[in-house]
This record gives C-alpha cells, structure tokens and sequence, in this order.
C-alpha cells in the first residue's frame, strides 16, 4: 500500500463488497494523487456509495484494502478521519438543531477553532438560514449543510458523495467553483461520486467509471474528449447496397444504427462527405441525408455500461 | 474525546420536544394515582361527578400513604422500565431515522466513546425524571391530606424508586444494543416489550432472581409480595447485562456494516 510520502492519498487494492449473492464492488485498484478531483462515475447502482462506504469504513470489505493519507482503514481507525471530510449519500442534519448549532457539533468533534462554523456558512452561502432549523431547509439547503459540515475543518481531503444533489443549476456551478478552488488553492484532494456525466467531466481531473461493481476505465478529461467518436450518418434508398459500395470505396468501418436499422454510421469519414456522396449517388442510390456527427460523452458513457436501459 | 463527544450529545436535546414528553408522561403518574385515592377516600363526591368510584373500591387499595407510596413505587418500576427503553431508543435510533448515524463514523472520535456518552446523557435524563416524579409525588400526597405519612415512608419511597430506577438503568445498554443492531426505534421497543412480559413470566418461577428482566417486578412487588433484599446473586446478573450490552453495543457499531 503506497504511503503517506508519496502522492497517492486513496488507493484501494483488489477492493471487494459481496451482499449475499450481489457481487457490490468487484476487485477495485484506484489510486487518486494529491491535489486532484477525481470523479467517481458511474450508473445508480454500480458500487460508487459502497466504495465510498468502505473509504471512511462505514462498511467492511469483504476482502481488499483501503487506505486513506497512508493510513489502512479498518475498524478502530480514528486518527485520519481528522483530516477528511465527507458527504455520503443524502444530506442529513439533527432537525431540531439550528445550521448553525448542526455545524457547532460538527466543530467540536473535529477539534476546530469556533470560526471554523461562520466560515463553512459563509462559505456554502447559508447565513440566511443560520439561525433556521435543519428540519425546516429546503432540500438544496440542507445539501448545502452537509458540504459545510464536510469542508469546515479543512481537511485535506474531500469524500462527497453526489455532491451536486438536490442543488439548482446556479448552486452546482458555485459548488464546482468552491471544490475547484480547493484543490487549485489549498490542495485538497477530492474525491466525487456522480452519475451525471456533465457533472464530473467540468470538474474532474480524472475520471474512474464503474459499472457493476468494477472499474471499466480510468481516464483524464482529454482522453475522455478524445474518446468521443465521429462518424458520418447516411440515410439512403438501399442501405445493404450502399454498405457495400462504401466498403469498395475504402469506408471499411460502417455500422448499422442499432436504433434504425436503415441509417448508416460511417466511422472516421467526418472529412470526406463529398466521396461518400459521388460513391453513392453516383451508384444510382437515393440519398436522404449524409451527416457527419460526434458522438456526445453522454452516448459513449451509456456505451461503455451497456446501454440507456 | 469523551468530554467532546458527551457535550455534543447533550447539545442534540436542545429544542427536543421527545425530553418534554417523557417528563409529561411520567409525571401524570402520580397525578392519576392521586385522583384513584381521592375516588377511594371520597366515593360519593366522585360518584357524583361520575368518576369510577366503584372500580375504584374494587382495587382494595386504601387512601393511605403507604398504600399510595407502594403504588408509586410499581409505577416508577414497571412503567419506569418501559419510559427508559424508550428514552434509550430515541438517544440512539434517532441517528438513524434523521440519517446522521453515519456522520458520527468516520471522525476522530472513537465510535465507543458516543456509546458511552449516550448511556450517560440517558443517564441523566433520567435521573431528573425520576427525581422530578419523586418530588411531584409527595408534593401531590402531602396536598391530597392522605393519613400515615411520615418521614420513613418518604424515605421508603425515594428509596425504593431510585433503587427501581437504577436496576432498570443497567438494563438498557441492550436496549442501545438492539437499536444500533435494528437501525431504528421499533426493534427496541419490541424488544422491551418481550423482555417484559418474559420477566413478568419468570417472575412467577423460582427464577426471578436470575432473570435480568425479573428483578424490577421481583424488588417493588409487581410479582408478588415485594423483597427487601435482593441476593447477590441479582447484582451480578444485572452488572453482566449491563457489560455485554454496552460490549455489544460498541461491537456492533466498530464491526458491524453501517450502511444506513
């Protein structure tokens, strides 16, 4: 297991949660380096709460290691919790308490100075509702709660937990400028789960996407980018015959669409429409519609786990 | 990190309305017993404003103090066993129900000292309960002019109360056990509810003095004549279920999964 001198701050190792039959998290390796956002991607479902559960050992593995700051997480392990920050699952707060007395408690147990609690208000934009029960925020605000709660004894490194929920497309933004600028300013590492792929791909440095319990990738945004494919769609009277013209012609990448069985995807020809249309009508085809088209990160995420449904 | 994790777990009271209902609950305790002795002493008076008065008679209770302090012992003791599962239900299921328990897992605290803070603050709530009841009992006996009071039978109450009070205490770091293990406030009060009848059971065997469940009803007399000394025997049954409670407790949350 890497150590706390060198730059990786959580690594799992052959990571592994079974349920009875249900296989949760399947032989995870990560390793997310100082400094980075790192997001968690993945369907609802595919193990992203049950690793983060094992990161801050809420739960046990059923085999593997996890080690957070150097420090394997195990039962009894108290020491790095002082230096991590979490937010799991849904937002959550003693209702009958005020935002501010939540976060007082919060700031006790982490040992933090009292500033620390009119900082993360500040901070997450909820002086407004200081004084207000827990029970009575809305649901953006009490996410809002959750992530002061999670940032107000600055820790070192972040675990959140879908943070964006519940927030408005403003609040998101302002909550993707705060974690960016504590990983830019103050070199905090954080760790983010999400299922929105616009989400993590503004933010993440890296993105890791789990489907089924395992890791099917682990890429940087450029790469992620560059993994978007182009192709050119062609709509014609008789697509069998002009499959097989464009296969002569040197198109030898071509795919049916799955939704349209009669409409061709024509791969890597974005910069030669002009050929494949004198291939084509020159064949005596009617063409409909030839358009070169890139395929969004949101089709190739739902690709690589199989699918919207 | 005890001191810190004790004060937070008082700082969750504030503004709880459940605090206010317990000492609402139990202090109309004394109140109605009050009202049955004045039925007893005053039939027709309460005959006449159609209270029970009949029933009442039927009870063979006497409108005398010690007949109203051995009462009240009964009801600090059975229903007093009940209350406090319940106070210990909430301290320990709310984490659950308002979806904090997991916030109280990865701190620097260590999970056995919000055990051990939260058996304290039950602790103390409940001793102010049982000290308010006290004081409302003989406030409500001496107002109500019942004959034979003196300051023995005060004594005897008080006594006999908190001693009630504190063998139902050792009880329920297994009440906190099967809350933490269940996630939530019905598995303990089902659990107390079983563990009551069962003692009420054993109460009538010979094995009153060893079921842990059996000593209460055992020492105020809810199963049969009620006994002034209760063997060594008792102390150690009620010390080993406290210890395993609160062991299994703190085991449960360091070992068990807590996914909420």
């Amino acid at each position: 297991m890497p150590d706390a001198a060198d730059s990786t701050v959580i690594a799992t190792r052959a990571l592994t949660k079974r349920y009875r039959d249900v296989l949760a998290v399947d032989a995870l390796q990560l390793d997310v380096r100082r400094g980075e956002i790192y997001g968690f991607l993945g369907r609802n479902g595919a193990g992203k709460t049950t690793t983060i559960r094992m990161l801050l050992g809420l739960i046990r593995p059923t085999s593997g290691e996890v080690s957070v700051l150097g420090r394997r997480i195990g039962p009894g392990e108290t020491g790095v919790f002082g230096r991590v920050g979490f937010l799991v699952e849904s937002a959550s707060a003693y209702p009958n308490l005020t935002v501010r007395e939540n976060l007082e408690i919060q700031q006790r147990l982490m040992g933090a100075p009292t500033s620390a609690v009119t900082g993360a208000i500040e901070q997450l934009r909820l002086s407004e509702y200081a004084d207000r029960r827990a029970g009575r925020l809305s649901l953006g605000n009490k996410q809002r709660l959750s992530l002061a709660r999670a940032i107000l004894h600055s820790p070192d490194v972040l675990v959140l937990d879908e943070p964006a929920n519940a927030l408005d497309p403003a609040g998101i933004v302002e909550i993707r400028e705060l974690l960016r600028s504590l990983a830019d300013e103050h070199g905090v590492t954080v760790f983010m789960s999400s299922h929105i792929l616009g989400e993590v791909t503004h933010l993440a440095d890296r993105i890791g996407i789990i489907h089924e319990g395992r890791l099917l990738e682990e890429l940087d945004r450029d790469e992620l980018q560059a993994k978007a494919r182009e192709f050119v769609e062609v709509r014609v009277s008789d697509p069998t015959r002009a499959e097989a013209l464009l296969r002569e012609a040197g198109f030898p990448h071509i795919e049916r669409d799955p939704d349209s069985p009669g409409v061709l995807h024509v791969q890597d020809a974005a910069d030669r429409t002009a050929r494949i249309a004198a291939v084509l009508v020159g064949a005596g085809l009617e063409l409909t519609a030839l358009t070169a088209t890139r395929e969004d990160l949101e089709t190739y995420f739902l690709r690589l786990t199989g699918g919207a449904s | 990190m005890f001191a810190r994790a004790l004060a937070t777990e008082f700082m969750k009271l504030r503004r709880s309305r459940v605090t206010w209902a317990t000492l609402a609950g139990l202090s109309m305790g004394p109140l109605g017993l009050a009202l049955f002795m004045w039925i007893i002493r005053e039939p027709g008076r309460a005959a006449q404003l159609g209270l029970l008065g009949t029933k009442a008679n039927l009870s063979g209770l006497e409108a005398t103090w010690p007949a109203y302090a051995s009462a009240l012992t009964l009801l600090v003791g059975i229903g007093g066993m009940l209350l406090l599962s319940f106070i210990v239900a909430y301290i320990f299921g709310r984490e659950y129900t308002e979806g904090t328990a997991k916030n109280l897992l990865a701190l620097p605290v260590d999970r056995a000292w919000f055990v051990l803070a939260k058996l304290v603050v039950a602790a103390s709530w409940w001793l102010v309960l049982v000290v308010a009841v006290i004081a409302e009992s003989l406030v409500v006996g001496l107002a109500l002019g019942l004959p034979g009071f003196s300051s023995g039978v005060a004594t005897g109450l008080a006594r006999n109360a908190l001693l009630a009070a504190g063998i139902s205490y050792l009880l329920v770091p297994m009440v906190a056990w099967i809350t933490t293990a269940g996630r939530g406030y019905m598995p303990p009060l089902g659990f107390a509810i079983a563990m009551m009848a069962l003692g009420n059971l054993f109460g009538k065997t010979g094995w009153a003095e060893w079921f842990p469940w059996s000593i209460v009803p055992l020492m105020i007399g809810a199963v049969g004549q009620p006994v002034t000394a209760l063997p060594a025997g008792s102390y150690v049954v009620l010390a080993i279920t406290f210890i395993v409670g609160v062991a299994a407790t703190v085991l449960q949350l360091r070992y068990a999964d807590n996914a909420q």
